[in-house]
């Protein structure tokens, strides 16, 4: 049996390490599907169409045709901002630099979507807005 | 692991010590140890298989539990967020853009702006001939006349020639003139529906259908449709201030949803009043939302069939009930009969609404006494 080769010669300490190695292995598996739940990239939308898949981790500026003019839309250091956009209030620009979910801007109808397009509803964020799901008007 | 290692401890030392020690050995004796050495190995692997296999099934369980997942979309020219309630991500996935497939299909059919709409199909041929469309097209006609009638044509899906002439992003406020030539325009009667060749027509040539007022609405509707049928058993569908909700929450409550304040000052007073709500919908019409301000006087879009001009009765009208495609069309209308006459007509068809006049007074249906936390307008 060749199982019994190699584990010819080892002691207890050696299985215990062999088993550690291995539970730590698996858990740390689980720790990072925990802890990284969703690939971090940036999709960039205008009026509902994708335009843009791009990764958080590679710098970029990026231009999209929105319908009433150009957005610019800047990658760096793993965190996303709308450079410079036509609307009239500059909403989106004042959002400033985030590394996770949305940017909008309604007017030229472009939305940045980071770290993947489903979010799941954490309880944690948006506390003052935590007892309301949806608002009319 | 402590119990392993006092079991294999002395079992290991009566292994390995005769093998230096003691020699020759007989055949069978060795083989019988080597037998016995190599099963002790097998149930160390099979142990320590075991618990990976059980650190993997806990991990495999854990996500089951059910939880909210969101998605947002720009379409109809407008943000429109779909929460599922799923045990999987995957699901909830698929199921929210199924919805959002269905909310795209409506607008594509309807769209007022979209040269290829059937709606646009509709307006090009209006004065000449009859147009057919799609059932949804159909369908959603059909409950807007509906509401003109329920309203005394207070809602008119014919305010296409008034609406155009109207802009708020350039805030131009058109001659008085010209809002009273194109009201003659103006009048749903004027708008035949055939059901038996699935055809619309608009008897005077430059009548407009503009499904503005009743599109989002039932597109929640459709959406929340879409979501059930891919096996969805609780969410909300928001397009824009028209709301839908069915099902529970994970934490067994109903969806919670706030009333915009129409006169929103301080960040803090966002919320006017909350509501809970399943299995129902809810829409808003405001004269905050598109807007302009001239010499002090506030021109919006929600304009008034019979004057074109914009309704001046109140601020907001949310109206609760359950389906989008009543409850978007019968705020606006609402909105144009005023509170007196609006909360009368909602209690006559027995449902709800909440309405604030131009004085910033609150007015609700009595049913809805109760359930609706006011927090006030200030």
């Amino acid at each position: 049996m060749r199982l019994k080769e190699l584990t010819e010669g080892t002691t207890i300490a050696d299985k215990l390490l062999l088993a550690a190695l291995i539970i730590i292995s698996v858990s740390g598996f689980i720790f990072i599907k925990k802890a990284f739940p969703q690939g971090t990239d940036v999709i960039i939308e205008v009026n509902g169409k994708q335009q843009y898949k791009l990764p958080l981790n590679t710098d970029i500026t990026v231009s999209v045709k929105g319908v009433i003019g150009d957005t610019l839309i800047e990658i760096k250091n793993r965190k996303v901002r709308i450079k410079e956009s036509p609307c009239p209030n500059k909403i989106c620009i004042h959002n400033g630099w985030t590394d996770k979910g949305a940017i909008i801007c309604l007017p030229n109808r472009v939305m940045v979507n980071i770290g993947g397009s489903v979010g799941i509803d954490s309880q944690r964020e948006d506390k003052p807005r935590k007892t309301i799901d949806a608002i009319t008007g | 692991m402590i119990k392993k290692l006092k079991i294999l401890a002395p079992v290991r030392a009566q292994a390995d010590s005769p093998r230096r020690t003691s020699r020759p050995r007989t055949q069978a004796g060795s083989l019988r140890r080597m037998r016995r050495q190599n099963s002790k190995f097998k149930f160390f692997f099979i142990l320590l298989f075991a618990v990976c296999c059980l650190l993997l099934a806990v991990y495999g369980c854990t996500p089951r539990e059910e939880r909210i997942f969101r998605k947002s979309k720009i379409i109809m020219d407008t943000l429109i967020t779909i929460s599922a309630v799923s045990d999987s991500g995957d699901k909830a996935e698929a199921a929210i853009n199924k919805a959002f497939a269905e909310i795209e299909k409506i607008d594509r059919l309807v769209n007022f702006f979209s040269g290829k709409s059937e709606i646009s199909d509709i307006n090009k041929n209006a004065g000449k001939k009859a147009v057919a469309i799609s059932d949804e097209t159909f369908e959603v006609i059909g409950k807007a006349i509906q509401t003109s009638e329920k309203t005394n044509g207070a809602f008119d899906v014919t305010i296409g020639p008034e609406i155009s002439l109207w802009d708020f992003h350039k805030k131009i406020k058109p001659e008085d003139r010209a809002i009273k030539q194109k009201l003659q325009l103006v009048n749903y009667k004027a708008l035949m529906l055939d059901k038996n060749s699935r055809s619309v027509y608009l008897k005077k040539s430059g009548m407009l259908i503009d499904l503005g007022a009743i599109a989002k609405g039932y597109a929640a509707d459709k959406a929340v449709e879409a979501m059930k049928k891919n096996g969805i058993k609780s969410g909300l569908v928001a397009v824009a201030g028209d709301i839908k909700a069915f099902g529970l929450k994970p934490d067994g409550k109903p969806w919670k949803v706030g009333i915009r304040n129409p006169r929103q000052k301080t960040r803090d007073d966002e919320i006017m009043a909350t509501m809970e709500l399943t299995d129902m919908a809810i829409s808003t019409s405001g004269d905050y939302e598109r807007y302009f301000i001239i010499k002090g006087k506030r021109y919006h879009h929600i304009l008034d069939p019979k004057t074109g001009y914009p309704a001046d009765s109140c601020r907001s009208v949310s109206v609760i009930a359950k389906d989008g495609a009543i409850t978007d069309p019968f705020s606006t209308g609402i909105f144009v009969l005023g509170p007196e006459r609006g909360i009368k007509l909602l209690e006559e068809m027995e449902i709800d609404g909440i309405i604030v006049d131009k004085d910033g007074k609150i007015h609700t249906t009595s049913n809805l006494r109760g359930k609706v936390e006011i927090k006030g307008t200030n």
